[in-house]
């Protein structure tokens, strides 16, 4: 074999293992792996939790979310419904900011009003929600709204579910005073997913002005 | 010699010619009536309304999101119901994965390409065919 045949195998062998690489490092992306089935809950969720329940507010959108207890300030963006039916979520940027779902009630208003926020955004690290998890029943939550009031609201329960689990009445069902609901993922990861959700459960507190 | 020379010079005036006649074609009389006419033609109501109206239709947003609304029955305190869970954290796994191993790929045929081409000429060469 001359020097030239001997060199163009070896281009040729060194390629099939650099396709034989590519194919590799593509694969996690396009094969996620299967969730597993089952409902892992931390905490509980009591109906009546803390307060005496405040004054209901008017239609206004949120604009601001503090969580003093998990050091969270975020502005509040809208958000939608994406075109399979599933909830939109906040864009995955390096300033991540939570979102409120706009066919919900506004905070303070009767009924459930659901915000979102990642727990993790990829490449730009943790989310605004990255300790959702680690509130606790009796953490305060304020949320500023459009027309310069707030809404103060308290925890009642922190529930983890599985995600093929997702307890749609309990979060998005009617109920006769205004709550919260803080939706976030947790559990373990799997592929690129997370397992679980996180979801808050609070009450309205007191409002000002 | 000379009859090519000249047949060469004729065959790139035509193809001239017929690149230029498009352009031309457009300002062709320079008189002030034409725009006065087209502005006429323009004006009349109907021609804007129809356009308008098939331009206008809102739905291409609307559609998507009473398609999307998978519980548009009974309006409860929550309007529209979302479908599923949602999807509310992007794990660590580097997004680049994906246009990396695309990249690595292309270079990667690229130089097959390239060793078998040569691989190829050189064994003919060798044979001598």
């Amino acid at each position: 074999m001359t020097p030239l045949s001997r060199r163009a195998f070896g281009t040729a062998a060194l390629a099939s293992v650099l396709v034989g690489c590519g194919g590799a490092a593509s694969e996690p992306a396009s094969a996620p792996a299967r969730r597993t089935r089952g409902t892992r809950q931390t905490g509980d969720r009591s109906a009546d939790a803390t307060a005496n329940p405040a004054r209901a507010l008017g239609r206004s959108a949120p604009v601001r979310l503090r969580i003093p207890a998990i050091d969270v300030d975020t502005p509040v963006i809208r958000l939608g419904l994406e075109r399979d039916g599933t909830v939109e979520v906040p864009p995955i940027t390096a300033h991540d900011r939570a979102g409120w779902y706009r066919h919900s009630p506004t905070p303070g208003e009767v009924g459930p009003s659901v915000v979102l926020g990642h727990v993790h955004v990829g490449e730009f690290g943790d989310g605004v929600f990255r300790d959702l998890v680690r509130l606790r029943k009796g953490d305060a939550i304020e949320a500023r709204r459009q027309d310069g009031s707030t809404a103060r609201f308290t925890v009642d329960s922190v529930r983890t579910v599985a995600k093929a689990d997702f307890p749609a009445d309990d979060v998005y069902g009617d109920v006769d005073r205004p709550e919260l609901r803080l939706i976030t993922c947790g559990g373990p990861k799997e592929g690129q997913e997370y397992r679980d959700n996180v979801i808050v459960f609070a009450v309205l507190g007191s409002t000002s002005p | 010699m000379r009859r090519t020379v000249f047949s060469a010079l004729a065959l790139t005036c035509t193809a001239l010619l017929a690149s230029a006649a498009p352009a031309l074609a457009d300002s062709s009389t320079p008189s002030p009536v034409p725009t006065r006419v087209a502005e006429d033609a323009a004006s009349p109501v109907p021609s804007t309304g129809p356009a308008d109206e098939a331009a206008s239709p809102v739905p291409s947003t609307r559609p998507a999101d009473d398609a999307a609304s998978p519980v548009p029955a009974e309006r409860g305190q929550v309007a529209v119901r979302p479908s599923g869970a949602p999807d509310t954290g992007v794990a660590d796994t580097s997004s680049g994965t994906a246009t990396g191993g695309l990249v690595g790929g292309g270079a990667a045929a690229l130089l097959l390409a390239g060793g078998a081409a040569t691989f190829v000429v050189r064994r003919r060469r060798t044979h001598g065919v």
